[in-house]
Formats: C-alpha cells, structure tokens, sequence
C-alpha cells in the first residue's frame, strides 16, 4: 500500500517520488508501423498509446469526391484495450468517455492542421490504448501530433498536452495546496485535476478539460503548470521529430 | 518496420526508475496486479543542520518555500554514544513503545522512515496519526525521511525474501547511508571526526540488531536504550510488555485459560450467513460479569454472561457471538457483583494453578443459575452468547490507581520491577496487570496506563503505564482524570489558532462606518431594546431577545445569537480545532471551551452596553403565537441589559417595573407559555433528569453546597423561543441544502425499552403506561402521580428518560425525512442554532444558514456529505462525553461537599436487586447502592420477589423494601476502594410507611 496523498506535505514527494512540478518518464517514436500513412508510439509513465494514420484520403462512400466541405475532415476512432486497465474490462461499444475524447481531439486537430488544402478529403486517426495510468488524453494528443508530422500532414504546431492538478482533493479546501503537474492514474482518481493542451511553443491553450471540481483560487496556479509543463513535452516530441529527421537526411530509413 | 524494444542501457534515466509490482486482493475477492512508476532521486535531504551538500539541493513547494532542517547539529548524547545520535526506529520499536517516543524527557532528533511509516500505517492507524502528529511539533525534530525514493536506499525485494526481511533490510540500509553521508558531510565543513553523530538503530527484533552489527549499523534494543539513559526507570515502564512477557509464559508452557478465537474469515462467513452476531461489547455497570451486546438481527440484547463467556472482551469492543442453547438462557441478573468484592486478594505475580472463573466468582453465578432454573416455567428468560472473536479492540488510555493490596510491602521502596494490579475508574473495565519499576511511586496517585494485550494464558489485559496524574483526591489530578477519561481535549489552545483571532485582540469593536465590509448585508438593530437572559455568572452569551409590538396588534420578535461564523471561518486552523473538541464542556469549577477565550467571552458574546455582530431570526408573531413570517439575517445589535435568570423573573414580577425592555420580557413570556402549550399539545415530552447545582466558594472554589435546580418561568422564556430559532433555521436550511443540512434528531425508542418501567408501575401502583406514541407518552406521564408524594411524578420521569433512545447530529441527506422527527420535542425537524460559542454543530448551520440567505457562499466542507457525516460521528460522540464528564464533575464535588458531614435524607428506591438496592436522593441528586451487606455487621438472610420487585431481608436485619418506596437514609461520604473516587455512602435508616 503506498501512503495516502496526504503525506505530500512531509517531504514535497509524490506518490511515486515525484515533486510537483516534474513530468514522469516520456518516451516517444514515430514511424512503427511502416503501413500506416504516419504512426507512433508513446509512453507516458505507464500509459501507452499506438496511433496511425490514415490520409489525407479521399472520403469513402457515397458522394465520392464531391462529398464533404472546402475541409479535410479530421477523424479519431480511440481503442482501449481491454487488458490495459487494472481490471480486464470490455468497453461498451459507444462509450461516452470515450466519444468525448474523440470529438476533443477531433475538434483540436481541426482547429491546429490546414485542413483547408484538403477538401473533400479525410484524414482518420487510430489511436490504440495499450496500458493506461493516468493522463489518457493527453497522451493521445502527443501521440496524435506525432503521427500527423510522420504522416506529413502540415500543421500550424504541434500539439502537446499534459495534465495538472492540485495536491489536496476539493473538500479538504486546503489553501496551502501545491499544483501538481502529470499525474498518474492513483492520483487523478484522488485529485482534482485538468488536461491543458497548448499550440506550440506559445501560450495559446487549444484543449482544455476539466471533469473534477476545486477551488477556483487553485485553478490559476493548476493552469500554469499545465502550461509549462506542454512545454517541456514539446520540447521532448521536438527531439524525436528531429531524431528522425536527422536519420532520414543520412538516408539510413529510405 | 521499426522494433519497439528498446535496450534499457539506452534510456539515461533507467538506473533512477523502478516499479513496484504487487498483487492484491479486492473486497470482493479479485486479484488484481499493481504496477506502479517509482522514481528514485538524489536530492532527499537528510534534514541534519550538520549537512549543507543537502541544504543545496533541498526540494522547494510551488511557493518557493523551503522546509527548514529538523535534526539538530548538536544531538545530545548517551554514555554509549558520547558524539550525540540520531534515532532511527524500527516499525517494531514504534509498535511497542510509541509512549515512550512521546515523552519530553528523551527521545529527540529520531529519523523515521518511510519505510517505517507505510508499516506503521498498516499495522494500526491510530499510531500512526500520533507518529504523524510528532513530526508535525517542531519541538520533538522528528523527520520523516523517504528512503524509499531515495536512490542509494532503496532496496529491491530479492527472490524468495519475506517482505518484512526486505523492510528491515531497507531500515539497515538507511542507517548505514546515514552514516557515511553524515561523515561526508562533517568532512566537508571541516569538523573532526568526534563531532560526527551516530545513527542508532532502535529495534526489537534480535535478528534484525544482529544483521546490524554485521552489516557495521550501530544498533540497539529498546531496552538497553532506555536503560543507558538518564531517567531510563520510569521510562522503561512504558515500553509495552507484549514480547517479554509472553517470552517468560512460553517458557512455562501455562495451559490456555479462555478459548481461542475463531479465525476472521470463519466470523465473517458467520456473520455473512447468520450463525454468528457483531455488535458492541457493553458491560452492565452492577455486574462486570455480565455484558449485554445489540445485534440487528434480534430487537433484544444479548447477554453475555460469565468470564469465560465474555473472553477478554473489553467495553465498547466490536465483537462477534455466538448464541448459546436454549438450555443456558438466563435473565438478566438481579444481583449486584463487583470485582472488587470478589477477587480483592489476588497476587498479580501468581500465575499458576489460576483458573479463569475463580471459586468465588462461579460460587456468585452459581445462584444465579439456580434461580433461574427455578423459576424457568414462568421467566422470561433471555437468550445469551458467548463472544468468538473480536473484530476491533475499542482500548483506549484508562485511567486509575494502582490497587495497594498488589504491591509486595517489601519491595515498595525498592527499585525492582514488579506486577502490581492497575483499577481503571471506569468499573467496566477490568484490572490490568501493570509491570512497572516505581511501584513505590504511584501508589496513590491517579495514573494513565494503556491495555497492551489480552493472551489466552492472563486472566487480565496486561498493559503498561504512561504517566502520574497527581495524588488521589487532589483538584488537579481528578479533574484531570476525568478529561482524560472522557477524552475531552483540555490542552491549552496552539498558536496556530491562536494566530486565527483578530489582531485588534480586545480592542476589537463593530467598525464605526457602516461602509466598512464587516457591515455589508448587515441590518442595523441597534436601536432595538435587545436583552439577554442567562444563568448567573455566565460568560458566554449566546442569545439576546427582543419583542416589540407591531401597529397591526402582532408582535416582531427577534432571537440574536453570536454571530461565530464571522470570526471562524472555514477550513483554519481554529475551526479545525473547534471540529474535533465539538463543545465546551463544562465541569463545576472549571470550563473548557470550544474557542479561544477572546471570541468566546468577548468578542461573540453579546454582552451588554456593546455593540455585537449578530445572525437574527426575526418573526411576526400574532397574539395566539402564530406565526406570520419570518425572517433570517446578519446584524449589528447592541444589547441593553444581561440579566440573570432570578433578576428577569423579579422584574417581571415587580409590578412597578413599567420600561420598555420589562413590558418586552412580558411579551415574550406570554408568548413563550402559548408556544410551550402548543408543543405539548403535540406530544412533546416533559422529562427529568437530576440536576443540583453545586455552590462552590468564590475564591478557591471548594464547594460548600449543593441546591437543587429551581424552575423559573424565564427559564422555558428563553427555552421557547430557542426552540423556535431551531425549528424554523432548521427547516429553512433544509430547504435550501435538501442533502447536506445540518440536523438533529431524537428517534423513537423501541417499546421494549419501556417494558420494565411499565411492568414496574403496573404492578407497584396500578399505573398504566402507554408508549405507542410520544403524545402518549406524555399523558401518561401525566397520570402517573401519586397523591401522597409529589415527587414520585419526577422519579417516574427521571426513569423515562433513561429508557429514550440519544438525540444525535445527523446530516439531512443520510435520513429519510420521516426519521427526522425529533421524538422529545415532537419537532418535525430540528436543529441546533442558538449556541454557535459552545457548539460546533451550531457553527455550522450558521454557515449554512448564511448561504441560504445568499450572505456568502457556502463552503465546500460545509457542502460534502462526507466530511458532514464525519463531523456529525464527532460532535455526537464529543457531545456525550462533555454531558458525562459534566455529571461526573458534579458527581465528584458533591462528595468533596458532604465530606466530614453526616445527613440524613429522603430517598426513593429505583431498583431492587436480590441482594440490594439503588436509592435515589433528590436534595442531593445522588443515586447509590445499597448493598445487603452495608445493612448489619453480618449479612442478612435475604429473599427477593422478582415479581413484586420487593427484597425481605431477615435474620440480623428486617426490613422490607420495594420499588417507589420512600427511605430515609443516612449520608457520610467514604472513599471508595475500587475507584479511588471519594464517594457518597448511603445507610438505610428506615422504611417507608410498613
């Protein structure tokens, strides 16, 4: 049994030995499935994300080309695999949550990509949840940036989430509570917390989530280490963009 | 295609992340496998003020805030360790000596570990919030190090090691990096090797001290600790018994005396499926060989009856039973057994050849039996159990004092250590089997000790003592029992509540400028002829009244009370505290608030001539008392006048008295007897308790005595209309908070509970009592009078009372709104309102309140139904406590009143047993036994007619008596042997009119 959140305030430790404002272990490779159109892996901690992509495509079905708007349209479909939870568990088939997370990153990467050169066009994501703790979607907008770069889909910027929450739960209303930054799946069950995605190197939030109730006093401070803490995921997804990069130009993956 | 393995060696920070995999099992019986991320680190500090390397690197909250360095550079030393040392306990040492770990004497500067912690957490919980709460005081420097994430200390589980070796292996580790660090660090700043501290491993565990010494870890028992230091003997005496003692017993291979219990998963399939009961351990106050347990699935206790029945169930224990055959049902005992009485010369050393149920215990039961068995065709005899297992030992710290026949005349001056018998105050708990070194010292005095354990092979819990509360008898000592002994937490507020008050202190006033915030939705009543009406010398006022009459011919009448809330906000340090003490208790010379002095008898109180701030319930009211509306809202008001109960009552009499604020009081009498009129109409209860005052010398407050409680008509003035602020606050925050409103309730009693009391009166006066509804119930009370002897009404009143069932706190949205009712008021809902200085429960339903009337948003705490229900299990249990710790108080002083004097008195009889009986003196409030015994030098011949509740007594004595009957009895006061209590004596004198 590990200690109750409530000894954060002895040593500034976190349940797994973190302080506040560090971001767990992140991993991150692109171009896996050498089938897909663009695709990556990520780790966060122990949260693992597969996504693909497919497109931009011209869209299936009825219509053919003329079907759909001046857009390309962006489409996310989320697996989660049934051994990923502690619990073996089959998903309902329209689970809500889920839905909320595909139209929440559907909606992000519409805003982010240039849609606009694709018309009557589709670009599908696939992302595959292989082991969750904590921090689901924004490890499926890290994954879904890489993927999108791999696949060659102009972009604005990336994408990079992280999640942010308080040390003390909202009934203990304890002022002296610290922002945490990237919680795992024990905390987030515990803490009050949100996911921030951020456009780039800027300030500019593209996804904000917020399901648990704090203070609003809290919530600034929460915000801005989410914020800063997008940055240092950008700079971690920068570097396995440019490793790839680097390796494509010496000709090694052609 | 890319692989997705990648080679560990190529992640930089592989040698700082470990994960931790462990299976567990689920309440419902799943296995689940848990893996959890753990990042290892370099930059915990080790909090020595030795250490700057760590100073560098120390960890910073959000707010940049550092957490200071505890362990002192200069930690004292011991002959063993001349340098000065670090404690470093292990889960064991915490385990069986946390006592000692909180003295002031000695252990400073103790470095636990987490790993310790978790343990410790695991193994009992309440130990772990006073390890936690020791960390917390700056004084003790105690410092929690979390070795676990630290990378140089943490240990990997090895195959095939047991997860405690691995623990201790990891305390070991911890000591040794300690070591070099600490060497390091000394080195660096330039000091000499002597000035390097040990870190001494405590522990118990003689395994784990020799793998110390190999691994080169200073270590070293609990006990050769504690021995090397200054003050060791009286500290020795606190390190639980647990180990040594069952060392010596093994070695002696003693046969088990109580029956073993049954294993957890064969009680809960037991209770699962109906063959076994859980309930809570009580033990009947006249008999501690009989407790009785209330279990769901029958409407009548249980009786567990017998020593070897009861199997070392402590009161207030969660048990579990087994009922026994029919054949060994009994009724409930009707004779008095006392410990004391029975096994006064046992020799707590003497272990062999001890049977559990000793002769003269089986010899008392024995009749018992026999007049059961005798009777068994027409008894009623109840089914009994006998308890199995114990799901939660309840023990607390007792209170009490060493019983002097136990300790060996020989070594009392002596420093040996010895077993001596410890009596608790609490006569339901049995004696405790104490080894201590200053046997010499504590006898006579009223001492704390804890229960340890309770083995098969120990006719009595062994525990250990804490510390000496002072001589027996002394004002100190006894009023310190009696806190400790109904948990009542009288230490002197801390500073970080303290911190909480205003900073203008005294000084503060209501802002002059009504454009100042503290005014803002705040009506001004500062005109109205507001008063306050209270006992004598009462400090903390918490309600004034106004009444005015209206142009319509209604009246406005308004309820001010202190408005708390103002100055204690939610979620500080000083409402926390106010959340766990829940009430002020008040003792007879003394009085332990809820809040600090300042708020409570001067800045909240609405004391006279000043202006207050106030929460006012305004209602129009029309001359038949009812209400037209109502009207809720913070205030500014300044009271005219605080009268006392006896000066309103002469006020209003007086004739002559024509002001403005007795034309007012008038009003609100008559108001207040059409109110009172209405309530009983609707079946409100009038009951009875005993209450005595006891006057007590201005000056030293010894008492010098006792008057019974006078009624006045102010009294049930102040009581009506407190009555209606709570009904109609109580209704108006349910409506606004359906879920979480703050509520009181009074449930019905079960009818069984008034079987004995109406078979009594039936069969002794011919009275009927009907119990089907409260309304009911209180016309019978009506009825139950006897022309002879006007008292008799309040005996019969008094008796009732005992039979209700407990008023309690409740949050709304646990209750269906029909269980709301409050039975003795025959309110539809209450709450309480009026006494926010006193009562936390009033707190917060201004809080609520205040939200309701859109003054402030609520706060979250006040929001959750969690924390509500944990605060409402608080503050009922806090509640009857401070009503017990108050009767006791007044219990103890009207000993010390009647000392030295001898009265004679009317008494009433209240209960009969077959070999005595309980006499009740209304002058003095007192109810005491009478024991058979007490009636001659030798003890009478005895018959006792259960039936007709009469006892004979024949040969050295005759006397008859029975239930209702009017004794005269002579008062003395004697020190009562078992309790160390100074205790009032009854001796009958004569009986009634036969």
């Amino acid at each position: 049994m590990p200690l109750d959140t409530s000894t954060y305030s002895l040593a500034l430790l976190r349940l797994d030995g973190r302080r506040w404002n560090e971001l767990r272990r992140l991993n991150a490779q692109i171009s896996t499935q050498a089938a897909a159109d663009g695709s990556s892996y990520l780790e966060m901690g122990n949260t693992k994300v597969i996504c693909t992509v497919t497109g931009p495509a011209e869209l299936k079905g009825t219509g053919g080309a003329r079907a759909g708007g001046d857009k390309a349209d962006v489409r996310v479909e989320i697996s989660i695999a049934g051994f990923s939870g502690v619990d073996r568990k089959k998903r309902a088939r329209n689970d809500k949550r889920v839905s909320e997370m595909q139209t929440t990153i559907s909606n992000a990467f519409a805003q982010s990509l240039f849609t606009n050169l694709y018309p009557h066009s589709s670009i599908s994501l696939s992302l595959h949840v292989l082991s969750q703790d904590g921090s689901l979607l924004a490890a499926c907008l890290n994954a879904s940036t890489l993927a999108l770069i791999d696949a060659g889909v102009p972009m604005r910027d990336y994408i990079c989430a992280c999640t942010a929450g308080s040390t003390s739960s909202y009934s203990s209303n304890d002022e002296q509570a610290d922002p945490l930054l990237d919680l795992n799946g024990l905390e987030e069950q515990e803490l009050p917390f949100l996911t921030v995605g951020t456009l780039g190197n800027s300030d500019k939030v593209s996804v904000l989530v917020m399901e648990t109730r704090v203070q609003v006093g809290r919530l600034e401070g929460m915000l801005a280490v989410g914020v800063d803490g997008c940055k240092q995921v950008r700079e971690i997804l920068d570097q396995v963009v440019r490793k790839r990069g680097v390796k494509i130009l010496e000709g090694s993956q052609l | 295609m890319t692989s997705l393995k990648r080679s560990l060696g190529s992640d930089p920070l592989s040698s700082s992340i470990s994960s931790k995999v462990f299976v567990r099992s689920t309440k419902s019986g799943k296995v689940q496998k848990i893996v959890r991320e753990l990042y290892l680190r370099q930059d915990i500090p080790c909090a020595s003020k030795l250490c700057t390397a760590c100073l560098a690197t120390a960890p910073r909250d959000a707010a940049g805030v550092l957490a200071p360095f505890v362990l002192s550079a200069k930690p004292a030393g011991t002959k063993a360790y001349p340098n000065g040392h670090y404690l470093l306990p292990d889960t064991n040492a915490l385990l069986n000596a946390l006592d000692l770990f909180e003295s002031t004497s000695a252990f400073y500067d103790v470095i636990i570990l987490q790993t310790v912690l978790e343990e410790l957490r695991n193994r009992s919980l309440p130990l772990y919030n006073r390890l936690i709460g020791l960390t917390k005081s700056a004084e003790k420097r105690f410092y929690v190090f979390f070795n676990e994430f630290r990378l140089e200390t943490y240990v990997q589980r090895e195959q095939g090691e047991s997860i405690n070796d691995r623990n201790d292996r990891a305390v070991r580790r911890a000591g040794k990096w300690y070591d070099e660090h600490l060497s390091q660090a000394v080195k660096a700043a330039g000091g000499n090797k002597k000035s390097v501290p040990t870190v001494v491993m405590l522990s118990d565990d003689k395994e784990n001290l020799k793998k110390a010494k190999r691994d080169g870890v200073a270590a070293c028992g609990l006990k050769d600790y504690v021995s090397g230091l200054e003050n060791g003997e009286q500290l020795l005496d606190m390190i639980a018994v647990v180990k040594e003692g069952r060392e010596i017993r093994d070695a002696r291979a003693q046969e088990e005396l109580f029956a073993e219990y049954y294993s957890v998963s064969k009680m809960m399939t037991g209770v699962k499926n109906g063959t076994l009961h859980q309930g809570i351990f009580n033990v009947s106050p006249y008999n501690y060989l009989e407790g009785s347990i209330n279990v769901p699935a029958f409407d009548k206790n249980l009786l567990v009856l017998g020593r070897e029945s009861i199997n070392r169930a402590v009161q207030g224990d969660v048990v579990v039973v087994e009922v026994l055959p029919k054949d060994q049902w009994k009724e409930p005992s009707t004779k008095i057994i006392e410990e004391e009485a029975l096994n006064k010369n046992e020799n707590p050393d003497a272990e062999d050849g001890e049977a559990v149920v000793t002769e003269r215990e089986r010899k008392a039961l024995q009749e018992e039996v026999k007049k059961v068995h005798s009777k068994s065709s027409e008894g009623r005899p109840q089914p009994t159990a006998r308890v199995v297992g114990v799901v939660k030992r309840n023990w607390r710290q007792y209170v009490g004092h060493v019983d002097e026949s136990s300790v060996s005349q020989s070594v009392k001056e002596s420093r040996k250590q010895q077993t001596v018998f410890l009596i608790p105050m609490d006569k339901r708990i049995p004696k405790i089997r104490v080894r201590t070194r200053q046997a010499g010292e504590i006898i006579g005095k009223r001492v704390l000790v804890t229960i340890d354990s309770w083995d098969r092979d120990s006719r009595y819990p062994v525990g250990h003592f804490v510390r000496s509360l002072g001589e027996l008898e002394t004002k100190g000592a006894e009023t310190e029992a009696l806190l400790l002994e109904y948990d009542v937490q009288y230490r002197p507020f801390p500073k970080a509540v303290l911190d909480c008050l205003p900073t203008d202190g005294h000084d503060w006033k209501v802002p002059a400028s009504t454009d100042d915030p503290g005014w803002k939705d705040r009506r001004d009543l500062r005109g109205l002829q507001i008063c306050s009406i209270d006992p004598i010398g009462c400090q903390d006022i918490d309600d004034a009244l106004h009444a005015r009459p209206l142009p319509n011919g209604n009246f406005e009448v308004g309820v001010h009370i202190a408005d708390v809330s103002h100055f204690v906000k939610p979620n500080n340090a000083m409402d926390a505290e106010a959340s766990i003490r829940g009430t002020t208790v008040y003792l007879v010379d003394k009085r332990i608030d809820m809040l600090p002095m300042l708020l409570g008898t001067d800045l909240c109180s609405l004391k006279p001539y000043v202006e207050r701030y106030a929460f006012s319930a305004i209602w129009e009211i029309t001359p038949d008392a009812e209400i037209v509306k109502s009207d809720f809202t913070k205030s500014v008001i300044k009271s005219r006048e605080a009268f006392s109960y006896e000066q309103a009552q002469i006020r209003v009499d007086d004739a002559s008295q024509q002001d403005e604020l007795t034309t007012a009081m008038r009003t609100l009498l008559m108001l207040s007897k059409k109110f009172k009129q209405k309530r009983m109409d609707a079946g409100a209860l009038s009951l009875s308790s005993p209450e005595v005052r006891v006057e007590t010398e201005s000056e030293t407050s010894d008492p010098i005595d006792i008057k019974t409680k006078k009624h006045l008509d102010t009294m049930s003035l102040v009581e009506e209309f407190m009555l209606l602020a709570n009904t109609s606050v109580a209704a108006k925050i349910y409506s606004a908070f359906p879920q979480t409103a703050m509520l009181r309730r009074h449930g019905a009693p079960p009818k069984t509970n008034f079987e004995e009391l109406a078979n009594q009166l039936k069969v002794k006066k011919g009275l009927e009592l009907r119990t089907s509804s409260s309304k009911e119930l209180a016309d019978s009370l009506d009825t139950c009078v006897d022309p002879q002897e006007s008292f008799f009404n309040t005996l019969v009143r008094i008796m009732a009372t005992r039979c209700m069932m407990s008023a309690e706190y409740f949050c709304s949205g646990t209750q269906a709104y029909p269980e709301f009712r409050h039975y003795g008021l025959a309110s539809e809902i209450y709450t309480h309102f009026t006494s926010p200085i006193r009562r936390y429960a009033d707190l917060v339903a201004h809080r609520q309140l205040a939200a309701a009337i859109d003054y402030e948003p609520l706060d979250a705490s006040v929001r959750s139904k969690g924390k509500l229900e944990s605060v409402c299990k608080n503050i009922n249990v806090r509640h009857r406590n401070a009503q017990q710790a108050g009767r006791a108080s007044i219990e103890y002083y009207v000993g010390q009143a009647l000392k030295g004097r001898i009265v004679e008195e009317e008494g009433f009889v209240m209960k009969v047993f077959s070999n005595g009986f309980v006499v009740f003196v209304p002058r003095f409030g007192i109810e005491s036994l009478i024991r058979l015994r007490d009636l001659a030098e030798t003890e009478p011949e005895s018959t006792f007619d259960a039936e007709d509740y009469v006892l004979r007594t024949s040969g050295s004595r005759e006397v008859e008596v029975e239930l209702f009957e009017k004794v005269v009895v002579r008062i003395s006061d004697v020190k009562e042997e078992g309790t160390g209590k100074r205790k009032v004596r009854l001796e009958l004198v004569k009986t009634g009119g036969k």
